[in-house]
């Protein structure tokens, strides 16, 4: 790679399921104020802006980078949105990323967000389906999503128990994060009695609806040092897609999350991902999908994800601690949700996540999607 | 470590039409995927990555780039949609091959606002609370702007009616662009009112197309047998959401975009044998070939008349064929296909080109590119 | 140049699409003060504190500088124009209120677009029985004698407006091109399910598609596939939103026909929801019911219903 790029500061908005006191624009200025104080540094000292979002339906405003340009002070430098569905904050940090690497800036601003409290989320994210194959049965993502989950279980052993106690394991963790706005353990059993929307999937499978916004600082090795001497470098990233009908596609398992870890794992030289990490955030758009990706992550093998769970390995104090953070179980503003994983990932390599810090954490996996669960993507974040 | 050099190898473009109504969304961009590749010999497992650039809001579909992975060829690679006019796509692929990450990215862009309310999709870049309501629009920005820039210069609409027929005329002779008739002087002026002074003439016209484009690192581009074209210079910048908080009479991003890329390129002046450049309106290319520095304030018009010196948009431009999300990415392809097949466009030796492409109502952002070959 | 194939003529008109989206937006404090005193006849701006520019209508941030630091003020309802043009949504122009460092655009009314000229005085017109919307300023009108105005400070301002009801309308009209032309057509006329065969293999793909997703190569000749099938994915949805087609509960199904090697989303019926969970699973064995309504979509399928023909 041509030249090292680090996160040099991290920001988050303070998420919840209405914020009534600022516009779109005005989440995405908090977001961006608290990245640049983190990083020490001025908007004048921005060279680019990535805005990622997730898609427009949601929101109603189309190129929605355009509108917030002004709020975040952002004229006159380059600012381009990136779109890549609910991953889409993991894909624009990829886009900064290059950006730096190619020599094209020294310092680029990420921001994504999601106000989704300002539109109908199902019926706006069902227009996903082909308007002529499908889009009359279209259950947002929920439907698939639950379908997909549904034919794991035969096969994979990813039962509602499983799934269960990735949900508890989330909210529990969530308590100990300042940025979630859902705040509140349960049980196994309370997951499994709870009400179901598609089922399998049931009410505390979902993680919340939420406004939020999250910027980082992605910086140059040279521009680092005035705002941090421990960044989060990165040692590797990318986002890989399937086709979402291509014959064969597999339901069972998310080939490119599969491709995306092999590659991005050899560039970084990670051979053995469950001892070599210390820390693991993922993005689970519902607790099914934290099961599958253990196994397309290489944390355990395909079949065990169940067992991996249960074994309490990936809780808070096991030893390869997955949503430390409380995952999206703890806020779910979509469109920013891929870049949250990306920050409470990188907090852990520059030691600043307070009480979501994992003791000596100095490699750090975030993982990230959207789409048809079909955009895959991850970063592997080192001290 | 300096960045890697970067190619455009190869490209292929739909006719851009007023309708492709008995295609699809994928039709158009799998066939021009299909033909990016002929005579370089390479093809599609070579490809390390895609960009792509379009539209959920004209395509009718949320996250549409989802649905057409198959038609980009995208299956089991690295995608990632940049959603603008197709040339801040291949400014994402040129900074990720120069980062060494890969060595051939295939870019696409495509457009069908056909199918769609093709002023909706600027209306819902408004925001909603003021300017919206008031039907404040492309169309509102870009009259205003041309009445300011006719007032200021001492210019009449007749003026950009000679603009329109000479853009129309060259893309009916060198682009592949559906014209029905070249139209003429009077047929500008007597065309409806779009957005006073400007008739529906002087706007640029919406058409369905796509367009991909092969980026190589410098290691390929030397080992296939096929001319390069290589990007030297790279720039790009927003203006305010605002419109009424711009610069007046000037496109101030548009200017600071091209000092990047020409600074970037080591050029001290624009003195390119081409340009390929993009607008909402007449009076808007106008602007765009001052802010570029092709011509003096005021006098982009002379540029009409001008023997030698810079040659602007032999393909027409986007007057005669805007197909939204890809016209920036069409002005690369234009620019690239013009430095390697001269002759085909009536151009003696060139060396080198300015790509401009850009977004937004009123021509908020702005994207150059500069290509040597 | 773009193949077609012409083995089959396509007159299948387009396909219309509405998306009508309801949305609840947040305007911000700013904005929303400008909304809430819009029915008290008040048009207010902010003062930014740094750049000390004034801006009106009032925003959250300094278009100039982003700048966020703000005080409210009350402008005057006169001003200049400095800018106007028309379009099919009328009279446009941008007004310069007095006082203010910023244009305000808006319509402008009661006056011929011949009458207009940049740096006319001009005044706000206001809607009668209109609240919470900039349309409660109708536009501004040609006022050749007003007085120029001057920015106060906005006295016991109005609670900012936090929701402002939205609905997006966006209509479409897709193509259907000559594979899903042909598709429907046969749907709707011969109650057939017609595929392509893959490029290498003996599946068909459906929808049928002019190139393989996963090679690229062309797709071959048009087949039938089977109007039986096999549950490959399901859900059981009770979950109520808006746009929905169906009341809950019911069965999304993905199904992969026989003879197809890709899937088709629909609904399986017909059975005891209160066992759906149990009769339908990943690989149950279904069959389509035909409506007898035809419309050429894949809603001329009521829904699949479970058969029991052991053939997996």
């Amino acid at each position: 790679m041509g030249r090292h790029v680090g996160i040099v500061g991290l920001g988050q908005t303070h998420h919840s399921r209405r914020r009534t006191d600022v516009s779109q624009a005005g989440l995405v200025r908090e977001a961006v104020d608290r990245a640049l104080a983190d990083a020490k540094l001025a908007m004048e000292d921005i060279d680019s802006v990535v805005v990622a979002t997730g898609p427009v339906l949601f929101a109603a405003v189309n190129q929605p980078e355009k509108w917030v340009c002004d709020a975040i002070g952002a004229s006159q430098k380059p600012l381009v949105r990136i779109t890549s569905g609910g991953g889409t904050g993991l894909a624009g940090a990829l886009a900064g990323y290059y950006q730096i690497a190619g020599g094209f800036a020294e310092r680029v601003l990420v921001v994504a967000y999601d106000k989704l409290s300002e539109g109908a989320l199902q019926y706006s994210i069902s227009t996903l389906y082909d308007p002529f194959w499908g889009r009359e049965f279209a259950v947002g993502i929920m439907g698939f999503s639950a379908a997909y989950w549904r034919a794991r279980m035969d096969v994979l052993g990813h039962t509602e128990e499983a799934a269960a106690m990735v949900a508890v394991k989330n909210r529990k963790n969530a308590m100990r994060n300042p940025h979630a706005h859902v705040k509140k353990e349960v049980t196994v059993e309370e997951v499994l009695a709870s009400k179901p929307l598609a089922w399998p999937i049931k009410l505390l499978d979902v993680p919340p609806i939420s406004d939020g916004a999250a910027a980082i600082v992605l910086s140059s090795e040279k521009a680092a040092a005035k705002s941090t001497d421990r960044p989060a470098w990165i040692r590797g990233m990318g986002y890989f897609c399937e086709a979402d009908n291509a014959p064969s596609r597999s339901m069972v398992v998310s080939e490119p999350l599969a491709i995306a870890a092999r590659r991005i794992y050899r560039a970084a030289g990670i051979t053995n991902p469950r001892r070599q990490f210390d820390v693991v955030e993922v993005q689970e758009p519902y607790t099914c999908f934290e099961l599958s990706y253990y196994e397309s992550l290489g944390l355990c093998a395909p079949g065990e994800a169940a067992a991996l769970i249960k074994s309490g390995a990936t809780q808070f104090d096991g030893d390869i601690p997955v949503n430390p953070s409380g995952g999206c179980a703890g806020a779910n503003p979509i469109g920013a949700a891929g870049l949250i994983r990306v920050i409470e990932a990188a907090s852990q390599v520059m030691g600043k996540a307070d009480q979501m810090q994992i003791p000596g954490a100095k490699l750090a996996l975030a993982q990230s999607g959207g789409g048809w669960a079909n955009l895959r993507g991850l970063a592997v974040l080192a001290a | 470590m300096t960045p890697s050099k970067v190619a455009v190898i190869s490209s292929a473009q739909t006719e851009l039409r007023s309708a492709w109504s008995e295609a699809q969304h994928i039709d158009l961009i799998s066939s021009v995927v299909a033909g990016v590749f002929k005579g370089t010999g390479l093809d599609l497992d070579d490809v390390d990555f895609i960009i792509d650039s379009g539209s959920d809001v004209l395509d009718g579909r949320s996250i549409s780039n989802c649905g057409f992975l198959g038609a980009m060829g995208a299956h089991h690679k690295e995608e990632s949609r940049v959603e603008e006019d197709g040339l801040w796509a291949a400014l994402y692929g040129a900074t990720k091959i120069a980062a060494g990450g890969a060595d051939i990215g295939l870019i696409i862009a495509y457009s069908k606002p056909s199918e769609s309310d093709f002023n909706a999709f600027y209306a819902t870049q408004c925001e909603p609370f003021y300017q919206r309501p008031v039907g404040f629009d492309h169309r509102a920005a870009s009259g205003m702007q041309a009445q300011r820039y006719l007032a200021k210069h001492k210019l009449a609409p007749k003026d950009l009616a000679g603009l329109a027929v000479k853009r129309w005329s060259d893309a009916s002779r060198y682009a592949k662009v559906q014209i029905p008739s070249v139209p003429s002087e009077m047929d500008v002026l007597a065309s409806v009112n779009v957005a006073r002074p400007l008739t529906k003439l002087m706007m640029s016209r919406p058409v369905d197309g796509a367009v991909a484009v092969l980026l190589v690192s410098e290691e390929i581009a030397r080992r296939i047998n096929r001319t390069p074209v290589w990007i030297t210079g790279l720039g790009a910048s927003a203006d305010r959401h605002s419109f009424a908080a711009r610069s007046a009479g000037a496109l101030e991003a548009c200017e600071k975009a091209a000092k990047t890329a020409y600074a970037r390129a080591g050029w001290k002046r624009p003195e390119a044998s081409l340009a390929e450049l993009g607008a909402s309106s007449a009076v808007g290319e106008l602007m765009v070939m001052e802010a570029l520095g092709l011509a003096k304030p005021g006098h982009g018009i002379d540029l009409l008349k001008s023997e030698g010196g810079t040659v602007v948009n032999r393909s027409g431009g986007s007057l005669p064929a805007d197909p939204i999300m890809a016209t920036g990415l069409v002005r690369l392809a234009e620019a690239s296909r013009q430095l390697l097949y001269p002759d085909t466009y009536d151009l003696r030796n060139p060396s080198s080109a300015i790509v401009h492409g850009w977004g937004g109502v009123g021509m908020q952002t702005h994207c150059v590119v500069t290509l040597e070959a | 140049m773009l193949p077609i194939p012409s083995a089959h003529p396509i007159d299948m008109p387009a396909f219309k699409s509405v998306l009508s989206m309801p949305y609840t937006l947040t305007p911000g404090k700013a904005v929303g003060s400008f909304l809430a005193e819009i029915g008290r006849r008040r048009i207010v701006g902010s003062k930014f504190k740094k750049s000390g520019k004034v801006v009106v209508p009032a925003q959250d941030f300094c278009p100039f500088s982003g700048d966020s630091e703000f005080e409210l003020i009350e402008a005057p309802t006169t001003g200049a124009l400095t800018a106007f043009t028309e379009t099919d949504a009328g009279m446009i122009g941008l007004i310069r209120i007095d006082g203010s460092d910023v244009d305000f655009p808006h319509r402008l009314v009661g006056a011929a677009y011949g009458d207009l000229s940049v740096g006319m005085r001009v005044e706000a017109v206001w809607a009668p029985d209109v609240e919470k919307s900039i349309l409660g300023i109708e536009g501004f009108r040609p006022a050749p004698n007003a007085p120029v105005g001057k920015i106060r400070s906005l006295e016991a301002p109005a609670a900012p407006i936090e929701v402002v009801p939205y609905t997006l309308d966006l209509h479409y009209e897709h193509a259907f091109g000559p594979y899903y032309g042909r598709l429907f057509d046969e749907i709707k006329t011969n109650r057939r399910i017609m595929g392509v065969r893959a490029p290498d293999g003996d599946g068909a793909f459906l929808p049928p598609r002019e190139i393989c997703d996963i090679t690229h190569k062309p797709t071959g000749t048009w087949v039938e596939v089977k109007q039986t099938g096999t549950v490959r994915a399901m859900s059981v949805i009770y979950l109520e939103f808006k746009g929905q087609k169906q009341p809950p509960p019911y069965i999304y199904a993905e199904i992969m026909l026989d003879g197809a090697t890709t899937r088709l989303i629909h609904t399986v019926a017909g059975l005891d929801m209160k066992r759906a969970k149990e009769l339908v699973k990943p690989g149950t064995r279904v069959r389509a019911v035909w409506r007898d309504k035809r419309t050429g979509s894949l809603d001329d399928i009521s829904h699949f219903e479970i058969i029991d023909d052991k053939a997996g």
